[in-house]
Order: structure tokens, then sequence, then C-alpha cells
């Protein structure tokens, strides 16, 4: 669906200037995950991936432009290209989401195994329709495409884990168990992707830096662009 | 050139001989087959992108029995590389049939709204759909929609719609400009080009993306329903914008300037324009230009007959040389005009007046014609073409915003660094646009004011390394001078890190490009600059013309010219001094007249000559000294001072709120003539229009009428005699005469035998 585009508008604002770096909200862990990941690349701009997800953690679950900005700048290349790469792949949040994502498959399998039963219930029960967050800010539902996990149809991802073979009995379990729990947000899934692309050696390195950080008085500025 | 390999090759049946590794799309233009593309541009990128597949073809291989082993699917042309026995076809019915199917589905969400579309005419999209693609479309559905039309810039207007997701813009902003500011966003059917968040499109080349644009997506808001492509006409010009002297078409309709697109010529700005060459030309249609003689009675200006102000300003001047001497006259100018109206100009004010107060330059630095490079490197301000940045091992950028002040430069800088891997330093007191556009360069952040201290320290370091090139200097009493320059001192007082400097040392070689602008030539110290940037650059063994070198790059669009022709209070043309009296001799005896041997003022003498009320007449052309001047206060209180001032200029400007005559000139879309570039190319210029009123009259005839008036008349009938006589008083120029002069201009290589010959 197209935004309305008011002309007189646009362009929307003048540009930032470049030569000011955005304000910086990683934190002092991400700064060092984001220097070590940068050295598996051949150059800094390679890293963007794995930066976008430290990013998505850093701001809370989503990619708000300040995100974006922050990244372009720690991998020195422009912001539009960095949009660019955060818009094409849909796991990159780049509106606000709830602090659980409910993904419910709808493809073949899970449908002929009642996906659309899954997803109806749960807008039932939480009020909202499929691509809504709900008022309180606990769950964003989505509708999604194949998860790959057909055997256990019907599925749904939430976070980090799948759950298959789900009934209605079952769902309305899980979010009262979700509701509690701290387990399976959308700022965990982005985490365990980051650790995904640090060896255990790395990950010891920057404990210890963090832990001498600490030690220290104030520490790194975090700015290493 | 290096030979290169050619490899046998056939084309629907051709056999021809091409490059190794040349992409077939560019092989197929030398035998006349016509290949469609849309996303292809041969300047784009080392690599194509081929996401159009506009250009596919059918290809194979010949087997050593004689037989064509074909490739299953039919390959892209603009990545498909020549390699010795290739058979290409271009037209079979498998290429026809994908031709077609690849049109059908850029049309199905192209909206078919070409009659009111600025690109309908030129559009590739709609030429290939004529030639190549289906006659009917099987799509029925509704269309793809986005956002119709909508400015991203004051210059640029981007329809989501048109798009067919060629990349050449985002291409272009990525790979050539480097700011990258377009991009697209998401994916599939919903790719859409866009800036960051919608904000706005700042790129100093938007223009080009326009330009490159093979739909209506991206077209240009100060062209946009102005004209259609097939009621202009085009004129071959030169921009003014700068000293870079770019190629740039005017196309008008009868006596308005709707657009400037720019021209190719490999060695100065290949086929891109900067936004200022691209939408600064307005001011040649504008409705404030003046159209008749002014002149000043009871404090405010009436139209006058040219033969008037002639005969006001003839009077005048005689008046003033006969009451105070020719000295009491004097002309600021010249940087605007083309070669063969400053020559006359100064050829004016030396015959028919007799003076030598006549000066071009408005900055700060009025040393003579580049005096230390001329005299050190033989070289006035530029030893580098343009086309050679890109083979220069290292760019040193010293105290320049490149993309600011010359941003066809920088394009070059930036190919080197991105093509060919050149090495980039930027020396800046401030962080500038420069530096962003390339990866990391060596950044020398000094403190302003420190400039000869930076260069000196880093002479010191190559004279230390032993790497020093000492051929034309006195080596012993350069180690003495720059002795003192010890990297500790240098760092502590320009505030450079030592290790900084010393990898700046490490990277200053052979082949290294210095890129000067307006700092350096406004700097206080400009001889002492200039003296240890030529020690620098002869240290490092650039003295000799080769890929490397010393490169003050100039203001204006004929500062280079205007000096090459002698405006300028002590030299003649080709800087042939003024008090050398065999040399002025000979110049005598072409233009059979005396002149005057003592050198005059200069604009900052005249100025303050005219301050004083010293100066009777000042005639100032095409230069709104009172705005523009480095000390407009001075140039102020000088026009209110001088006893008479002549004004000559397309508007009425701040200068000319102080005169007594105004005199209005043709633009350069108007005449006819050629510029100097900052690399001493000299380019002819045609013209398109004729002047917006039968008064306003080329410079070269107001020049040539006025010395008539003075009695000195000085016969020329065209531009083109104009420089068949300079090229008899500065031999460089003899190969610019017109009817010999190269597409691409003429370079005129000095040496320094020319002076005073």
């Amino acid at each position: 669906m197209s935004e309305a585009i008011r002309l007189s508008e646009y362009p929307r604002a003048k540009r930032i200037d470049e030569r000011q770096p955005p304000e910086l909200r990683f934190s002092e862990r991400a700064v060092q995950e984001l220097e070590r990941i940068k050295r598996h690349y051949p150059n800094k701009r390679a890293a963007m991936l794995p930066a976008l997800w430290i990013a998505q953690r850093e701001y809370g679950g989503h990619l708000p432009p300040e995100a974006l900005m922050e990244v372009a700048y720690r991998l020195g290349t422009s912001y539009a290209v960095v949009e660019g790469v955060a818009t094409f792949y849909t796991m990159y949040n780049k509106r606000p989401v709830g602090r659980v994502m409910l993904e419910v498959c709808t493809n073949l399998t899970c449908s002929i195994c009642g996906g659309y039963e899954i997803l109806r219930h749960l807008e039932e029960k939480l009020g909202i329709r499929a691509g809504e967050t709900t008022p309180d800010g606990q769950f964003t539902l989505v509708e999604v495409e194949c998860l790959n996990d057909c055997g256990n149809a019907p599925v749904m991802q939430v976070g980090n884990r799948y759950f298959g073979r789900l009934t209605p009995e079952k769902v309305d379990a899980l979010l009262e168990e979700l509701k509690n729990s701290e387990e399976h947000t959308v700022v965990q899934l982005a985490d365990t992707i980051v650790q995904c692309h640090l060896s255990e050696s790395e990950r010891q390195d920057i404990e210890r830096a963090l832990a001498k950080a600490q030690a220290g008085s104030g520490g790194q500025d975090g700015q290493n662009g | 050139m290096a030979e290169q390999e050619l490899v046998t090759i056939e084309i629907n049946g051709i056999e021809l001989q091409v490059p190794k590794g040349e992409m077939i799309i560019e092989s197929a233009k030398r035998i006349g087959v016509d290949i469609p593309f849309f996303c292809y541009h041969p300047r784009l990128g080392k690599e194509q992108a081929a996401n159009c597949r506009m250009c596919l073809v059918e290809a194979g291989t010949k087997q050593p029995d004689g037989s064509v082993r074909m490739m299953p699917k039919p390959q892209t042309s603009c990545t498909l590389p020549a390699s010795q026995g290739l058979v290409v076809f271009t037209d079979t019915v498998a290429i026809q049939k994908a031709r077609r199917g690849i049109l059908e589905f850029l049309l199905i969400n192209h909206p078919l709204d070409c009659p009111i579309c600025d690109r309908g005419g030129e559009c590739p999209l709609q030429n290939n759909t004529l030639f190549y693609g289906p006659g009917v479309s099987r799509f029925v559905e509704e269309k793809r929609h986005l956002p119709k039309a909508f400015p991203i810039s004051d210059y640029v207007v981007l329809d989501r719609e048109r798009c067919i997701h060629c990349a050449r813009c985002t291409r272009f902003s990525q790979e050539i400009s480097g700011d990258a500011q377009l991009e697209f966003l998401k994916r599939g059917a919903d790719t859409m080009v866009s800036t960051f968040q919608n904000t706005e499109f700042t790129s100093r080349f938007s223009g080009n993306t326009i330009e490159l644009c093979p739909v209506g997506a991206l077209t240009s808001r100060v062209y946009r329903f102005r004209a259609r492509p097939w009621d202009m006409k085009s004129q071959k010009s030169i921009c003014t914008r700068c000293s870079n002297g770019c190629n740039i078409w005017l196309d008008y309709r009868p006596n308005r300037l709707v657009r400037v697109l720019g021209r190719e010529n490999e060695a100065v700005n290949e086929e891109w324009t900067c936004d200022r060459g691209k939408f600064g030309h307005e001011y040649i249609s504008s409705d404030r230009r003046l159209l008749s003689p002014l002149v000043r009675r009871d404090n405010r200006f009436v139209t006058a007959s040219w033969v008037e102000v002639y005969q006001l300003i003839a009077s005048r001047i005689r008046q003033a040389v006969e009451e105070r001497g020719a000295g009491a006259v004097g002309a600021i100018g010249g940087a605007h005009l083309s070669n063969e109206e400053a020559y006359l100009l100064q050829k004016l004010m030396r015959v028919a007046v007799g003076t030598n107060n006549i000066d071009h330059r408005l900055e700060r630095n009025q040393v003579a014609g580049g005096d230390t490079l001329l005299a050190r490197l033989g070289v006035p301000f530029t030893q580098t073409a343009i086309a050679d940045i890109e083979k220069a091992k290292t760019i040193f950028i010293f105290g320049a915003d490149l993309v600011d002040e010359q941003p066809i430069v920088f394009l070059r800088a930036r190919k080197a660094w991105f093509r060919f891997g050149a090495k980039v330093i930027i020396a800046h007191p401030e962080p500038t646009e420069t530096e962003l556009r390339f990866d990391e360069p060596l950044v020398l952040r000094y403190r302003a004011g420190t400039e000869t201290t930076l260069i000196n320290g880093l002479s010191h370091l190559i004279l230390q390394s032993g790497r020093a090139v000492t051929d034309g200097i006195s080596l012993e009493e350069l180690q003495a001078s720059l002795s003192e320059y010890t990297p500790a001192r240098v760092a502590q007082e320009t505030g450079v890190a030592e290790d900084a400097l010393r990898e700046a040392a490490n990277l200053l070689g052979e082949g290294t490009v210095i890129l000067c602008a307006g700092r350096v030539r406004n700097h206080p110290e400009y001889a002492v600059l200039a003296n240890a940037l030529v020690n620098l650059t002869l240290l490092t063994g650039n003295g000799s013309r080769g890929n490397g070198g010393l490169n003050i790059l100039l203001p204006e669009v004929n500062s280079h010219g205007a000096a090459d022709m002698g405006v300028l209070p002590d030299l003649l043309p080709g800087y042939v001094p003024v008090n050398d009296r065999e040399a002025r001799e000979r110049i005598e005896r072409i233009w059979k007249a005396s002149l005057p041997a003592e050198p005059g003022l200069s604009t900052q003498g005249m100025l303050e000559a005219a301050a004083e009320g010293k100066l009777q007449v000042l005639y100032v052309i095409g230069e709104d000294i009172a705005q523009k001047y480095h000390d407009p206060e001075l140039a102020q209180r000088a026009l209110e001072n001088a006893g008479f001032v002549i004004v000559q200029d397309l508007f009425l400007t701040d200068t000319a709120q102080y005169a007594d005559v105004v005199l209005p000139a043709a633009s350069v879309a108007e005449k006819e003539g050629t510029f100097t570039n900052t690399e001493r190319r000299v380019q002819r210029f045609w013209k398109a229009m004729n002047p917006p009123s039968p008064d306003v009259k080329p410079d070269l005839n107001i020049f040539a009428e006025l010395a008539v008036y003075l009695g000195k008349p000085l016969p020329v009938f065209s531009a083109e005699q104009v420089m068949e006589e300079i090229g008899q008083v500065f031999p460089a120029y003899a190969e610019c005469c017109y009817d010999q002069m190269p597409a691409e201009g003429v370079r005129w290589m000095p040496t320094l035998t020319d002076r005073g010959k």
C-alpha cells in the first residue's frame, strides 16, 4: 500500500549534515561486538547485516531512522544504503513492534493443518488483526510464509523458538507463559543472532574487555567509527 | 598505449577483431549492430549491473571441429566479455521474443503517461518499445500505484511509478559521485528509489541522475514542462561556472534557454556536469538582463544610444589622459571574458589608452601570473591534465573542499581512488564534504595558518627518507632551509600527529597529484607557500610533468585565459614582462603601436588609487567587484571615489549601481569565442541565441568600437580573426585557430623558452 504523499511536504526535511555524527546509542557491549564482527569481513560495510541486528537489539526490537543513521556512521557508509539494506530484509522491523512477536505460518501445509484457525484464534484472543500490535505493547501478530517446519504444522515462530502442532488450547497456554516470561522476545532473537556471529573466544574477549572497562573509570567513549 | 590483445569474434555472422575482454554490447557498436539496453552505461562502475535484461543475446563458442556450441540460455551482452571464438547472435527469433517479453514486463507497471512526460520524445523505454516491444499488452489488471511526481530536491522530481529499476541513478550516486544518497528501498514489486527517509537529495551532481534515467522517473524541476525535446535547438558550449571548462549543450527555444545537458569530452568532464553547471545558466534568459546602455543623469539611470555612450566614454578617457596621464585610467575584469575579448581588452587599454593598469584578479593573490610556478615548474598554474588525475598514484588534496570548489576535478580524483586504487591524502583545517566521499582517506587536520609549516615538514621528511629526487634544486640550500622543520616541531605547530605526517610523507612520491584551490590562492603569504609546494613537488619527482604534479586550480571560467592574454599589469600576452624591451618590441611590431614600458597597477593598486581619488576612469568588465572582491569595502570606496566608472555587465549589479555608464554585454550563449580552462585547455563555444535586445553587444564588439572612438582602431571583424592574431603574439596559441581546433580542444604546453621570446 502506498503512503499518500502531499506534494507541499516534500522533500520531507533538509538533509542531515553528514559531517556531524548522529546521536550514538550503542552500549559498550554493542560497540565491542561490532568491533569484532567487522574483523570478519574484508571491509566495514560487509558487516552491515550483523550490525543491523545489533542495532535492532540496542534500539529495543526495531530500527528507527536513528538506528539506521548510527549503523551508517559506524560502518562509514551513507544513510540511504543502510536503509536500502534494512528495508530489503523482512526480519528487520522498520516499525515499532511488541515485546514478543508471534509469527503464524499460513502457507500450504500449515493452512491445511489449521494455520488459519490458529491465526483467527490469536486475533480474537488478542483483539488485534494480523500485522498489528496489542495496545499494551506485549504482542505483535504477523502472518508469515513457510517457516520450513511443515512436519510440525501448524507452526508459529516466537522470537528464537518454533512452536509446532498448535491447537487453540496450546496457544492459550503459550500466551500465558509468554506474558510472564523473559524468553523468546524480539530483542532476545536479535541478541541470539548477534551471538551467532561471534566465536566463543570473541565472546570471552568481550566479557574481559567490558569487565576491564568497568574496573577502569569511564572506559571508551564508544566511538570507533 | 600498451598493445591490447585482440580476439576474433563473430556477431551475426560478421567476423571482427576486438580487444580481449571488451563487452559484446560495445563490440556490436563497432559494426553498427543495435543492441537495446536500459541499465548499461559504460562509465558506471567497475562492473555492469545487468539488471534490465534488455541487452540479451544468444552466444556460443566455436569448437575445434568448426561447430558452434551455444550457451543454453541468452546472455546479457553488457556483461559478456569478448573471448576468442565467441559467436553472438543479436537478432534471433528467441531474442526477439525475449525482448518483447522484457518490455511487456517493464510496461506492466510503467504508466503510459508519455504525452505528459518530460522524457517523451527522447525516452529509451519509448524508443525500445517502438522498435522491439509488443504492440499490445496482455496485462489488463490494475497497475502498481506509488507516489506520483514529487520533488526530492530543488532540482529533481521523482516519479516512482515510472521507475523501471535499472539502478543507473543509484549506481551513479554510489560509484561516481560517492554520496550514495539514492538507494533502492524494499524488494520485489515494492522496490522503489528513495533518499534516506525521503529527505532532500542534496548531491552536488544530482542533475546527472536526470540525464542517466532511461525513463521519466527522475526529471528536472527546472526544465519540467518547459519544452518538448523536438522543439528545442542545441548548441555546443562551455560551462562558465568554474574554471574546469566542462563541455555542455545549451538547449534553447527561440531566445530562451530551457536546459543544459552534459556534452562528452573525455579530456575534461567525461560527460558529467555538476549541479551548478547544469542549473546555473538560468541567468542567460533572465528578465532582468540589461537591454540597452544606461547613463547616469541627475543621479538616476536613463537609457542612451551606443553612439552617445561611446562618445561620453571616449571624451572622459581622453580628458583623464590629458590631465593626469594614461595612468589615471584603469580596467578590472577579464576572468569572465573569452580569450579573444580578454586579449582585445588589454590591447585596447595598452594601445588605445596607453596604460598597463589592467588586471583580472579579484582574490588576494595578486602575485604576477603564477610567478613561482612559472619560474620553477614552467607552468603558470597547473601541471596535471584533468584526465591524468585518474592515473595518479597518490592524490593530495591540500586545503580545498574539492566537491565544492572544483566538482568535476573531484570526480576525477574519486575515480582515481575508486576505479584505480589511488591513495588519498586530504589536508584541511576543517571537516569537509570531500573527506566523506573516500573510504578512510588520510586526513591531516592542520591549524589554519600553518600551511607552509605543514608542507615544509612533509618535504623535510621526504628529504630525510632518502627518496627525494634532487634534479633542479639546490639541495644544500633546501636542506638548510628545511632543517628546522622537524616532525616533532611541525606536529606541535600544525596539530597534525607525527605518525600521520610520516604516513603522508610515505605516500607522497612519484605520481603524486597535488590539488589546491581557493585557500592556497588566498593565502596571506601565497608566494612562500607556493614555493614550499614547488619544493615538495620537485622533491617527490613530479617536476617534469609526468602523471604527478602541482595544481593550483583557478576560480573563474577564464582566469587562465585572462592571464595568458596578458590581462595583468606586468605581463603582456604570453607571460611577456612589460619591462623586457626586446620581447615588448616584438609585440609592438605585430601591433604596430608603442606600448607603455612601466608595469601598471594591480587590482588592489587600482582600487586603492581610486579610493584616494587618483583614478579618473575605472572600467569594470563583467565583475561585480562591490560584492566579489576579497575586500568588498575597499572596492566600494574605490567605486565611490573614482572619477568616472564604466561597468560592462549582463545585469545591473551592485557594482553597476556606482557606475556613470553601464554597457549591456552579451552572455556566453549569445557570442562565440574560446575559454582556457584550468588545465590550459583552449575550448571553443558557439553562438546559440540572439541577445535579448539588439542593443546588447558581445564584449568583443564593444572593445573594438570603443577603440574606434578613442582614435586607435583595432581592426577586428570576428573572434576567429582575433584568435589568429593571438597565435602570432603568443605562439602557444597558434594551434588554436578555429578551423584547426580538435573537438576536445587544445591543451597548450608551455615551455620556459616561450617566456621573453
